[in-house]
């Protein structure tokens, strides 16, 4: 393979690779807060992908406008998902663990059928936004402009996060409830506030990887379970509940990833990415960044 | 670990969701045989089975009520042979999981008491659902399930009666020697074929024909199915940039392949498809601007409507239904069924054996057929090896001509789809 050709596939892996970080880090920032893990996360992703093919195709607003209706669309279910469901799964007395890993599951088979009921098997893709199909062609180096967009908006997610968590109010509350959920009820945080805040936040997050995502991907009722299986890895390899993990684990999983797939036989390049995952949990089984 | 947990809990999900069918068949009652038909009907591939479910209900049509044209089961209402019987279907869904399929078709069996089987899109839930059948001693009836393997495992009750890849890609083959013939340049192939048995039996038949008529593999590339990007695979094919590109791909890796070879400025000198997600209307619905002049193998032509009008009345049929015209899959569904009706008709009995032996002396001629075949006509193995496929070249807006045999062609090829 040519060196033109190496560097077009690092380039690719680490463009997806910030993509993989958008889309997980809702995942770990839910589990860091409240020590759930939400097996619904594949399907906020494809109800946000739904979200912005839906508001493009009766809006015609180009779907890079429609990315902070769906990222707040999103907010919302989360917050609610949070209140409906999760909230009671949490008052399990024996096996909470296991209560909160149905209910979610549970929940994700529903959105599931949902969307399969009211929107058909059949495959969507958003045709015609400014972004969609054009490549930047830099001396053979092929970059797709709706994954440098992607890119160029986990970065900057990234960078928000980091100030939210660390300057304002509700990061610290944020902060403060999963270091110790029974002494900020002391100092007058409302957990449940708190906690379906975290959701709606989490579920924002991937709601604005979903509408990046529809842009260049095909949408579908399945499409959550793609993406779902290389959130969970990013999630534990980064550090479960560590921000900063779940960046620096996608842009690993990117690069693993499409490395492999030229090593070896490209139907096994998923091998690259779990045995990564298995050394690391050897060193240190709770990621490269979770707390030990 | 996560994943394994998901898909017990989908089996589960699915297992309730279809508990009331299974209650239903109970009220089976005389007049009536029941055949069980396994599908996707959920998971990635679930347009397939929705697509597949109109086909058979079409067909149903067909044999259940009175129609005068010359396909086999159309003229009267029922099946004559049995005093006029209604035929039922009851739908299962695999999920693309060969073990679900299994399971669903022991289901369909024991509980529904179905007289046969009709499946599976998948070719590796046709493997698992016909050692099912096979062991009950009921038919199968492979509709549209491709490799090769399939009919040489020494199965009495399993029977095709379209094409399987080997036949789809010595067509492929052929048509490439009669370009080169005619000048145009065809040095080398590139494969391109997913993980499952459809791509490897697929991928296997075209890399032994490759070497046997000298053409030169320069890339194969054996990919993950339902992969979230392909980016790698496909820089590695740029590289190479073989004269024809072969992929064997089902829906969601089509869309994502040629989406891919997009964004990295990619364009194929010539793509010969060996079908399945390439003859799929939502591929050509989201991603078709990039594909016209692509080559795809198929068991049917709406062409062939010219000579036979009556294609145009089942295709209707369909259409109205699936909102869609017939293709690929869903032609050879519906044809399946039909031939599996008479087959009854001719038994006169729902007896696994019985419907055996009659399936085995089924002769059906092409003409009566919505297909290109010569004629139906099952081997000791159960495939009809009279399946002649054709090939199409898509045109834009999901229309497609035939451009080979020549004997069927309606246009001349355009070659190199790329120039």
């Amino acid at each position: 393979m040519s060196t033109e050709a190496l560097i077009q596939v690092i380039a690719s892996g680490l463009l997806l690779g910030l993509i993989y970080a958008l889309i997980a880090v809702g995942l770990s920032l839910i589990f860091g807060l409240m020590d759930v893990v939400n097996f619904a996360h594949g399907e906020f992703l494809m109800v946000a992908m739904y979200a912005t093919f839906g508001l493009w195709f009766v809006t015609a607003i180009d779907p890079i406008l429609l990315a902070p209706v769906v990222t707040a669309l999103l907010f919302v279910f989360g917050a609610l998902v949070y209140l409906g469901v999760v909230r009671y799964a949490m008052r399990a007395k024996a096996n909470i663990g296991m209560v909160q890993i149905f209910a979610t599951f549970g929940l994700a088979i529903l959105i599931q059928g949902l969307a399969q009921y009211f929107f058909t098997p059949d495959y969507r893709s958003i045709a015609g936004s400014w972004l969609g199909g054009k490549t930047l062609n830099i001396g053979g180096i092929f970059l797709p402009l709706p994954q440098i967009y992607g890119g160029v908006i986990s970065v900057i997610v990234f960078g928000g996060l980091y100030l939210l968590m660390s300057r304002t109010d509700f990061g610290r509350a944020l902060e403060a409830t999963r270091e110790d959920q029974g002494a900020v009820a002391l100092v007058g945080i409302d957990r449940n506030r708190v906690f379906a805040l975290g959701w709606g936040l989490g579920a924002a997050l991937v709601g604005l990887a979903g509408a990046v995502l529809a842009i260049f991907y095909y949408i579908h009722p399945q499409v959550g379970g793609t993406f779902a299986l290389i959130a969970y890895v990013t999630v534990a390899l980064g550090g479960f509940g560590s921000v900063f993990g779940a960046l620096v684990a996608g842009i690993i999983v990117g690069l693993v990833e499409a490395i492999t797939a030229i090593v070896l036989p490209p139907a096994m390049k998923s091998v690259g990415v779990y045995a990564l995952y298995l050394g690391v949990v050897f060193v240190r089984p709770s990621g490269l960044f979770g707390r030990l | 670990m996560k994943m394994n947990r998901r898909q017990v809990l989908m089996s589960g999900a699915a297992l309730t969701a279809l508990a009331p069918l299974g209650r239903m068949a109970f009220a089976q009652a005389g007049g009536e045989v029941v055949i069980g038909v396994i599908y996707p009907m959920s998971g990635s591939n679930a347009q397939i089975g929705v697509d597949a479910r109109h086909a058979f209900e079409t067909a149903l049509d067909l044999i259940n009520n009175d129609y005068d044209l010359p396909l086999p089961g159309a003229k009267g209402a029922g099946l004559a042979g049995l005093g006029g019987a209604k035929i039922r279907l009851i739908f299962a869904d695999h999920q693309a999981d060969p073990q679900k399929g299994r399971a669903e078709a022991e289901r369909l069996i024991t509980q529904d008491k179905v007289a046969a089987i009709v499946g599976a899109f998948h070719s590796s839930v046709s493997n698992t659902v016909s050692v099912t059948t096979e062991r009950y001693a009921i038919p199968y009836m492979c509709a549209d399930s491709s490799s090769p393997s399939l009919h040489r495992r020494n199965l009495k009750f399993f029977f095709r009666p379209a094409a399987h890849d080997e036949m789809f890609s010595k067509a492929m083959f052929d048509f490439m020697d009669a370009q080169k013939k005619k000048g145009k340049k065809i040095e080398s192939v590139g494969l391109f074929h997913e993980d499952t048995i459809f791509g490897t039996d697929s991928s296997n038949v075209q890399r032994k024909l490759a070497e046997e008529r000298g053409y030169k593999v320069v890339a194969d590339i054996k990919y993950r199915a339902n992969s979230p990007s392909l980016t790698s695979e496909v820089q590695q094919i740029k590289s190479a940039d073989p004269d024809v590109l072969l992929p064997s791909s089902y829906t969601t890796d089509a869309i994502l392949l040629v989406k891919t070879m997009g964004e990295l400025g990619y364009k194929p000198k010539n793509i010969i498809a060996q079908a399945a997600g390439f003859s799929e209307k939502t591929v050509f619905d989201t991603v078709g601007n990039q594909l016209i002049g692509l080559i795809s193998r198929a068991s049917f032509s709406l062409d062939a409507a010219a000579k036979r009008p009556f294609i145009t009345t089942v295709n209707d049929m369909f259409n109205k239904r699936a909102a869609r015209d017939l293709n690929d899959n869903t032609s050879r569904q519906l044809m399946a069924l039909l031939i599996l009706a008479d087959a009854i008709d001719r038994a006169k009995s729902v007896e696994g054996e019985k419907v055996r032996e009659a399936l085995a002396a089924t002769n059906i001629p092409g003409e009566k057929t919505i297909m290109p075949w010569k004629q139906v006509k099952f081997g000791a193995d159960g495939q009809n090896e009279d399946a002649d496929p054709v090939l199409l070249q898509y045109t834009g807006d999901n229309k497609f001509t035939t451009i080979f045999p020549e004997a069927v062609a309606a246009n001349e090829p355009k070659w190199p789809m790329n120039a």
